[in-house]
C-alpha cells in the first residue's frame, strides 16, 4: 500500500519509460567502446545523451513537481541521441519520445475533479503539489 | 477528509498526444534530413575503419588472399583485399588512427614493445606496402559468377617487413600482446 501511494504520487510510468530509454541509449556507444578500444568523439555523445536521460527518469521519480519541465528536455535529448548512439538502434529514442510526453503530460488534480463528481460540502483547500 | 484535499496522479490526455506528436514529428524531420545529407551513414560507424597498421617484421603461416567489396567509415561498397592468416608473429607492431577533432588531428596510437602472437587473423585493407616473401606460393583463378572468388592467393608462409597498411578491418581468434601501451597524442597533418 505505501508503494502504491508513493507511486500515484509522481510519474512513475513515465520516469521507468525514461529510464529505459536511457539505458538503451548508453547500450550502442558502452559496447562499441568495449569491442574497438578506439574512442571516437561520436561515442562520447552517445553516453552523454544515455546518461543525461537515465538520471532525468531518476529525478522524475523525486522532484514529481518539475515533471513537465524534465520531460521536455528527455524528448530533446532523445531525438539527439540518434546522431551520437543510433539512438539505442531507435527504440531508445521512441521509448524516450513516449516516457517524456508522459511525464510532459503528467499532473496532480484533485481526486473530486477526475471522478467529475459535484465538490463536497468541504471547502476546497489549495492543491499541494510536490 | 477534515478539509484535506484527495490529490490524484493523471495524465493529461491531449498533452500526451500533442507531446508524442511533436517529438515523432522532430524525429522524422531528423531522419529525413539525415537520407538527403547522406551524413546518418557515415556518422554512426565513424571511428570504426580506415586505420592503419605498422610493424617492422611479420612471419605468417597459412595465408590466403583475395579480393572483396567492404565497408569503411566514408563508404559503403570500397574495394580490398582480405588477407587470412592461420597463425603469425608480429616485431613492433603498431595500430593506429586519426581523427578530426575540431580543427585539430589526435592520433590513437596502440603499440606493443615486445613480439605479438595471433592466431585466426582477418584483415581486409585497402593498401598494403611491404618488402614481402612467400613459400609455396600460389595464384589461382577459378570460373565462378561471384567476382571475389575467381582470383585466390595462397602460400604457406609469409614474411613482410617494414609494412604499412591501410586496414578496414581487423579480427583476431586470440592475439597475446604483452608490453602494450596506448596512446592519445596531438599531431600535424596537412
Amino acid at each position: 500500500m505505501v508503494f502504491k501511494k508513493w507511486r500515484h504520487t509522481r510519474p512513475f510510468f513515465g520516469a521507468i519509460l525514461t529510464i529505459l530509454s536511457g539505458l538503451m541509449i548508453l547500450w550502442v556507444p558502452l559496447n562499441l567502446y568495449l569491442s574497438t578500444f578506439l574512442p571516437g568523439s561520436v561515442a562520447v555523445i552517445g553516453l552523454l545523451f544515455g546518461g543525461l536521460i537515465t538520471l532525468i527518469g531518476l529525478m522524475s521519480f523525486f522532484l514529481p513537481s518539475a515533471s513537465k519541465a524534465l520531460g521536455i528536455i528527455v524528448i530533446f535529448l532523445s531525438i539527439l541521441s540518434v546522431i551520437g548512439a543510433l539512438g539505442g538502434f531507435l527504440f531508445g529514442t521512441i521509448f524516450g519520445i513516449i516516457g517524456g510526453a508522459l511525464l510532459t503530460a503528467w499532473r496532480m488534480v484533485p481526486a473530486e475533479e477526475s471522478a467529475g463528481r459535484p465538490s463536497s460540502d468541504v471547502p476546497a483547500q489549495p492543491a499541494k503539489t510536490g | 477528509m477534515n478539509g484535506a484535499v484527495v490529490m490524484e496522479s493523471k495524465t493529461n490526455k491531449k498533452v500526451f498526444w500533442g507531446a508524442l506528436a511533436a517529438g515523432l514529428l522532430a524525429l522524422g524531420i531528423l531522419l529525413v534530413s539525415f537520407g538527403l545529407s547522406g551524413v546518418a551513414y557515415a556518422v554512426p560507424i565513424a571511428g570504426v575503419g580506415d586505420f592503419y597498421v605498422e610493424f617492422d617484421k611479420l612471419e605468417g603461416e597459412g595465408y590466403k588472399f583475395y579480393p572483396k567489396l567492404g565497408e569503411t567509415s566514408n563508404s559503403d561498397a570500397t574495394p580490398q583485399g582480405t588477407n587470412i592468416i592461420e597463425k603469425l608473429t608480429i616485431d613492433n607492431l603498431q595500430l593506429y588512427k586519426d581523427f578530426q577533432v575540431g580543427g585539430e588531428w589526435i592520433r590513437v596510437k596502440i603499440q606493443a614493445s615486445k613480439p605479438v602472437q595471433i592466431s585466426g587473423l582477418q584483415h581486409d585493407a585497402g593498401l598494403i606496402e611491404a618488402n614481402a616473401k612467400f613459400q609455396n606460393l600460389a595464384l589461382e583463378e577459378n570460373n565462378s559468377t561471384d567476382w571475389t572468388k575467381q582470383f585466390q592467393q595462397t602460400s604457406s608462409t609469409i614474411i613482410l617487413e617494414n609494412a604499412k597498411l591501410k586496414t578496414h578491418y581487423l579480427f583476431q581468434e586470440t592475439i597475446n600482446m604483452a608490453g602494450m601501451k596506448l596512446t592519445v597524442e596531438k599531431i600535424d597533418k596537412k
